[in-house]
């Protein structure tokens, strides 16, 4: 068993995780957090994203002792007191939810690559979720969504 | 759920080597991208030394002209490194394409050399700057070229007890260099072929060419007889047209014939056409 430490959507956070657990494992079983999905388990489907120091990774490849120290961000980060984040406005929208399996890992990646490039091109955001499966919506609402949620953010600063 | 294993977290390289002289049969993770996929489809590893965040592995320094690489740094940060893009262009543009941001977020430099796989990207490019891998151990320290550490698909010379610790690199300068690869989608595949390449000419000459070929032959390796016959030749068609025999017949000469080989080595011979016309 380790002691972890690291900052969890803003919060500071200490837990106890064993040598062979994953991070997707600790924020689901230890901590509640199950917007953090396994779909493939092998790191090829995205859906278990979070975001380690505002970039993209794939928590069910990620030895949970790896958190220490760092900061942790999963969709709950997004959304405060029940109002969501233009992204999550956008995605409904634009109905870029489908079975909503995907919809966390899209929404941190899209959220991510915002924070580095407030104006991204088609390009920048199939980028940005190409680590990401979607199988229901074809992506193309998921990019609308993204695209729309960026302008958005624009006006707001 | 992942196999029982015991892990330590290396803070310095002091530390990384020696717990992997006093541990028994250890092995390494630093991403975990291939890994924690093993250990995932069953594979016993007992104790594990993760050195990401160690330091001495995180850093890149340049002395005597040559670049080291630190074995730590990830995909995501040498695809977009400044010195890299300057010196190294094939290998900024190569680890730019491995996998998935996600991947590149996780994924190292000494990992993807460590797994050795004959589709690996960063290897091509690593070939046509002379990559030198600095292997240390508690007690000794060794340089050795990347094609005599590379000894089968998926299998390396780097010993249990050795520590991938930095990767050496000629930069180029002065050269057209790149890196073109074919696979099954545009992102998130395994290379089904790579070109790393380095072109110098002056007056209508080659004056150097570097050329690496990866997916094709167990190992990724460089044609050097046809950059032999390409140093210092005019460049016109007949030249290149015989450059690209020797490179297929090469490829050949190594692996047989494959079945893919119907696909790849027209597609590699195009490739080959546009890079040597550029």
């Amino acid at each position: 068993m380790k002691t972890i430490s690291f900052v969890l959507n803003g919060k500071k956070t200490s837990i106890e995780v064993d040598d062979n657990e994953t991070l997707l494992g600790a924020l689901r079983e230890r901590l509640g957090i199950t917007s953090v999905k396994e779909g493939c388990g092998i790191g090829e489907c995205g859906t278990c994203t979070v975001l380690v120091d505002d970039e993209p990774h794939y928590s069910c490849l990620t030895l949970a002792s790896k958190a220490n120290g760092r900061d942790i961000k999963t969709v709950e980060y997004l959304s405060s007191s029940g109002v969501l984040h233009p992204l999550q406005e956008a995605f409904i929208k634009s109905g870029a939810v489908q079975c909503g399996y995907c919809t966390p890992g899209m929404l941190l990646c899209a959220y991510s690559l915002l924070l580095k490039n407030a104006d991204p091109d088609a390009r920048d955001i199939k980028e940005a979720i190409s680590g990401n499966l979607c199988r229901c919506t074809g992506y193309i609402q998921i990019e609308e969504a993204i695209k729309n949620a960026a302008e958005i953010c624009k006006c707001d600063r | 759920m992942l196999p029982k294993f015991a892990s330590v977290i290396a803070k310095t390289r002091e530390e990384a080597l020696s717990w992997l002289s006093s541990l028994e049969n250890p092995r390494i993770i630093a991403g975990g991208t291939d890994l924690m996929v093993r250990m995932r489809a069953g594979k016993q590893y007992s104790r594990v030394i993760d050195v990401a965040g160690v330091p001495e592995l995180l850093t890149m320094t340049e002395t005597d002209g040559r670049l080291s690489v630190g074995s730590a740094m990830t995909h995501a940060r040498l695809s977009t490194s400044e010195p890299i893009i300057r010196n190294a262009r094939s290998l900024a543009m190569a680890c730019g394409l491995v996998g998935s941001p996600q991947i590149r977020n996780m994924g190292t430099i000494g990992g993807n050399l460590a797994n050795a796989s004959p589709a690996a990207d960063s290897i091509p490019p690593l070939l046509i700057h002379d990559a030198v891998l600095v292997l240390e151990s508690k007690e000794t320290r060794r340089r050795v070229p990347l094609e005599e550490v590379i000894v089968a698909p998926y299998v390396t010379s780097i010993d249990r007890k050795e520590l991938l610790g930095s990767v050496e690199i000629n930069p180029l300068r002065g050269y057209r260099e790149g890196y073109r690869r074919v696979a099954k989608r545009a992102t998130w595949a395994i290379s089904r072929l790579g070109v790393a390449f380095a072109i110098r000419e002056d007056k209508g000459r080659f004056t150097d060419v570097k050329l690496a070929i990866g997916s094709c032959t167990p190992m990724p390796f460089r044609p050097k007889k046809v950059e032999d016959l390409l140093k210092g030749a005019e460049k016109n068609e007949a030249i290149i047209t015989e450059a690209i025999r020797m490179a297929l017949e090469e490829i050949k000469l190594i692996s047989g014939i494959r079945p893919s080989y119907a696909y790849k080595l027209p597609v590699l011979k195009g490739i080959l056409e546009e890079v040597l016309r550029g």
